[in-house]
């Protein structure tokens, strides 16, 4: 990738070569200010000594390419190729229905084979087993000649004896499967019986005599061009990987040899276009198998991002109760949206997950959360708090606190009333209760003191609007957390136009000053340094509103304010107009605050994690996955 | 694959007429020109025999989508169906008629409207498809099977 490295539009380029270190050094930024910039040696001390060793907030992930889970599909399908002694097809259909748990499915196939290659639809249930199956207009059923191949199958006996009482069906695929090379179209090309009837396919009647019939082991026999037909608008309309045989009522499913037959490399095609829909059905059904195992297995996730075919492997994050104690953010290590991706790192992606988010959207990192699809990185904070603090933003349950805090219930009928003008005295319009806006108490009590409230202290009175400040404090904390949470956000979103703005000022420097465009990079390092620690402040207030009162949250609040004071006195430094003179020492200046920042944020993730895992944290609230809170109080 | 749908539905059509269920019609509709439209269908299914259906021709609608016979057609009551399986719209929910459940390509024109038949008398409750037909069905049969006999003498073919 270094041969590509170009002075002036290849910038990102060269990003992505320092960032490939950064994965593997974690402390890579601070040692390439010293190396870059000899005269700020000085930072040694706030160094973070971990080198190449995984922090305490990151989890190990790996990035695979479609053809990798390929890969580790086949393994699985070899697996159940010499345990079952089936072929790779019957192996990867019996999977698929089972949802890729192997060590279940060996199980139930030991217990009954038949049973297991009825349901997953491999073959035809013994008619006396089915009486629902009704027949289809099936022009042919050589019920004969299935029998005579199953009387010459020698592995027959030996293979479904087990435990099968009965004759279990005799099944074509187990036999022939040790000995069959992978894609071998087997008995894909019945023959049309050459009796006195022609073959006329019972789908679209055509009985041109050269018709290309072809059938499953079931021997429903349908004409190539309606197998065409019906495949591709299975695969491409219904994303459908097992389809099942045209015929009325038949379950059994297609095998991947049969669909390739029928519309995978090498198909017959009648037109261009046709060989084109084809060839698209084929690779989306590549696609659609890769997308069920990976969606079966806990480990696997697709990476979300549109257009990108990546998947992650994490298993630290693959138990559901692991995500109490992990924040699983992770990236595929592909790069941009939709068509303009780049894969980076093709695999082995490492502990990068704090890599740099690149410039601006087209580079954006492939980041994302293995535990929930809350949010990209969440950190510090764990998924169910995330989850559950952005359904409080989301919800109405604020609606509920605002009218706590603009209404009143009256004593009598509480009914909520809100009052808009007028006096103290109010009628309920639904009770006819009178009683005093002011003191809530009845309305008898004032006398005659008409319009004003001088029974300030009564019993009556206190209860009422107790419970009306309380509702107002709870909904002033909310919005204590809730403001600074989101100003974190809108300033993250901001930083595309900081990113241009800084740009621009790297020019103006390069021009201005003797520094070079190397020299300069300590901005942009800076901006980036910046937002990913607004990120993790943004989060912090989700954390806080639901930590529960104590030294911890006395100890994580001064964490979350070092980092907050550093990240402020940052970002005042990069929005600052920028005189040629002072430049050399507004660089000093940055760098210092960009190590010091980069340090806190460390220091906040680090404790954090570290919380998580020592099970430190307590709630003010029931969180999914923890311990109930002993006793809720804020 | 207009080709292979255009012949199906033609093939059907010959089916038909050599041979169909009594008391069932089932044609293509005609175009504002005269010309034939192999795509929608006009049907009739009549309420069996010693049911509150009997007596009823209930006309239908089927439509075909381009790539029938892989997708199934769309069958709608003109007008909609006093039915607990019926949508208000009149589209009937029957699982062979759907490209998700038991469709298959194999399924003729005459197996539907058999089934739809069948469903007549016998509706899932597991999948309603409208709130009053389904209501009355579940908490007064008595009340359901009048207002069933009700819409029979109202679809008495003329």
């Amino acid at each position: 990738m270094s041969s590509d490295y170009e002075y002036s539009d290849d910038d990102v380029d060269y990003y992505d070569d320092e960032e490939m270190i950064d994965g593997t050094q974690d402390d890579y930024t601070g040692d390439s200010d010293d190396d870059n910039m000899m005269d700020f040696g000085g930072d040694e001390d706030i160094k973070v000594p971990q080198k190449g060793k995984r922090k305490s907030y990151e989890v190990d992930f790996e990035s695979l390419s479609q053809s990798a889970v390929e890969k580790l599909m086949a393994e699985e399908v070899e697996y159940i190729c010499s345990v079952c002694g089936v072929d790779e097809s019957v192996a990867s259909l019996l999977l698929r229905h089972n949802k890729w748990n192997k060590e279940r499915l060996v199980e139930k196939y030991m217990d009954n084979p038949t049973t297991v290659l009825v349901a997953a639809g491999v073959t035809v249930p013994e008619p006396s087993a089915s009486p629902t199956q009704r027949s289809a207009p099936i022009p042919s059923t050589p019920s004969s000649r299935r029998s005579t191949r199953s009387a010459s199958s020698r592995l027959l006996n030996t293979l479904s004896g087990v435990g099968v009482v009965g004759g279990p069906k005799p099944t074509k695929s187990p036999i022939t499967s040790p000995t069959l090379p992978h894609h071998t179209p087997r008995s894909f090309k019945p023959k049309p019986p050459s009796s006195s009837d022609p073959f006329v396919c019972p789908i679209c009647f055509d009985d041109t005599p050269s018709l290309r019939t072809l059938s499953l082991d079931c021997e429903h026999t349908f004409c190539s061009n309606c197998w065409t037909a019906y495949l591709v608008s299975k695969i491409r309309d219904e994303g459908e990987h097992a389809v099942r045989c045209m015929a009325e009522g038949c379950a059994l499913v297609c095998s991947d040899p049969f669909i390739r037959t029928v519309i995978g490399p090498g198909s017959p095609a009648e037109s261009p276009a046709q060989e084109e829909e084809n060839k698209k059905a084929w690779s989306h059904f590549q696609e659609l198998l890769v997308r069920h195992y990976v969606g079966c297995t806990k480990r696997l996730k697709f990476c979300p991002y549109p257009g990108c075919t990546n998947t992650v492997s994490c298993p630290a994050a693959a138990d559901k109760s692991s995500l109490v104690t992990v924040v699983p953010t992770v990236s595929c290590g592909a790069r941009g949206i939709g068509d303009q991706i780049t894969n980076a790192a093709s695999s082995g992606g490492g502990a990068s997950g704090a890599g740099s988010s690149g410039w601006g959207l087209a580079g954006k990192e492939h980041k994302f959360c293995f535990g929930c699809n809350v949010e990209a990185d969440h950190r510090p904070v764990v998924c169910p708090v995330a989850r559950m603090w952005l359904k409080k933003c989301r919800d109405d349950s604020e609606t509920a606190n605002w009218i706590k805090s603009n209404t009143k219930e009256c004593s009598n009928c509480q009914s909520t009333i809100e009052k808009n003008g007028g006096c103290n005295h109010m009628t309920c319009k639904k009770c006819k209760h009178e009683f005093c806006w002011v003191c809530m108490g009845p309305w008898s009590e004032h006398g005659t003191a008409w319009y004003s409230c001088n029974r300030y202290d009564e019993k009556a009175g206190v209860d009422a609007r107790d419970a009306q400040s309380r509702s107002r404090a709870s909904l002033e904390r909310y919005l204590h957390y809730y403001n600074r949470w989101a100003n974190h956000e809108q300033s993250a979103k901001l930083s595309i136009d900081l990113y241009a703005k800084t740009e621009k000022k790297m020019e103006d420097m390069q021009i201005t000053s003797s520094l070079t465009w190397i020299e300069v990079q300590f901005m942009k390092k800076a901006v980036e340094e910046a937002e990913r620690c607004r990120m993790t402040l943004k989060w912090t207030y989700a954390m806080a509103y639901y930590l529960a009162k104590g030294n911890e949250k006395d100890l994580f609040e001064d964490n979350q304010r070092d980092l907050e004071r550093a990240v402020e006195d940052l970002s005042e430094l990069l929005e600052g107009p920028i005189e040629p003179e002072s430049i050399p020492t507004l660089r000093q200046k940055v760098t210092d605050k960009t190590v010091y920042v980069q340090k806190r944020n460390e220091i906040v993730l680090e404790d954090t994690a570290k919380g998580f895992l020592d099970g430190r944290w307590g709630w003010n609230v029931v969180v999914e996955g923890f311990d109930d809170p002993e006793g809720v109080e804020y | 694959m207009p080709g292979i749908c255009q012949m199906r539905l033609a093939e059907e059509r010959k089916q038909w007429r050599k041979d169909h269920p009594f008391g069932f019609f089932a044609k293509p509709t005609k175009g504002q020109d005269g010309s034939m439209n192999l795509m929608e269908w006009e049907v009739g299914i009549p309420g069996k025999s010693n049911t509150p259906w009997e007596g009823g021709l209930y006309k239908l609608t089927m439509t075909f989508p381009e790539d029938y016979p892989s997708k199934p057609p769309k069958c709608k009551f003109t007008p909609p169906l006093f039915h607990p399986n019926v949508y208000p719209s009149g589209t009937v929910c029957l699982s062979i008629l759907d490209e998700e459940k038991s469709w298959k390509p194999a399924i003729t024109i005459k197996q539907i409207l058999l089934g739809i038949q069948d469903l007549l008398d016998d509706p899932n409750v597991n999948d309603p498809a409208q709130s009053d037909a389904y209501t009355m069905f579940k908490n007064d049969k008595v009340a359901y099977e009048r207002r069933v006999r009700q819409q029979a003498r109202e679809n008495i073919p003329k």
